[in-house]
């Protein structure tokens, strides 16, 4: 899946570091997730979509 | 499993105790052996008890080393868990695919003029040959293993 993750970051101006620690995860786990390696399980999908204030359908599109 | 991840200092503490549990416990396990076989050539009498003395520390080695992996597949977060879980799968299969090669070699007539304790140094008795085969087949799984985690970060970079 994609995602923009890394737009909505880079618009709070906030590092990987600083978005990890808001997830509760490891920064290596935001680099993955932002360069697509891997898709987040449902408890994190809801939690990013918690820290971003948007609906998970508007951060995670389909392919 | 929703656990809160480690941070960093506890990761890094856990690794290197891991690390040092597994690399100092086969040496103490083998020092152990060593001596009370060693003590076993001048007394004989204990040389039949040498494997029942040695036993319980190699089965406390394995249940130790199964604990630590229990505690860190609990805490680190899940993207390295599902990395680890790509690893053993794909690593392991591929690496149990190449051994297996070697195994099904080793049935042939041909593998009997294989000597291993003039190319490795090794017993030359059927549980040594049992332990190379197991140990070589191991070690390809691990390096698989190995390969496929170093491939799963990597990809996409």
């Amino acid at each position: 899946m994609n995602n923009r993750l890394k737009v909505l970051r880079a618009e709070r101006n906030w590092s990987q570091a600083e978005l990890a620690e808001r997830l509760g995860v490891s920064r290596q786990t935001v680099n993955a997730l932002e360069t697509g390696r891997y898709d987040p399980s449902l408890p994190l999908a809801f939690k990013i979509a918690r820290v971003f204030d948007q609906a998970i359908e508007a951060i995670f599109l389909e392919d | 499993m929703t656990t809160k991840p480690m941070n960093t200092r506890t990761i890094i503490a856990l690794c290197v105790g891991g690390l040092a549990l597994m690399l100092i416990l086969p040496f103490a396990i083998a020092f152990v052996a060593g001596f009370m076989q060693g003590y076993a050539g001048k007394e004989p009498d204990i040389g039949s008890a040498v494997p029942a003395i040695v036993s319980p520390l190699i089965v406390g080695a394995m249940v130790t080393a199964l604990i630590v992996t229990l505690v860190w597949m609990r805490f680190i977060d899940e993207a390295a868990r599902e990395a680890h879980k790509f690893a053993w799968y794909w690593g392991g299969l591929s690496g149990l695919a190449t051994g297996g090669v070697f195994v099904i070699l080793a049935t042939l007539p041909q593998a009997a003029a294989f000597d291993a304790q003039a190319m490795l140094g090794v017993r030359d008795d059927p549980a040594a040959y049992m332990a190379l085969g197991a140990t070589l087949l191991a070690a390809v799984m691990t390096a698989g293993y190995l390969v496929a985690w170093a491939a799963w970060w990597l990809r996409h970079r």
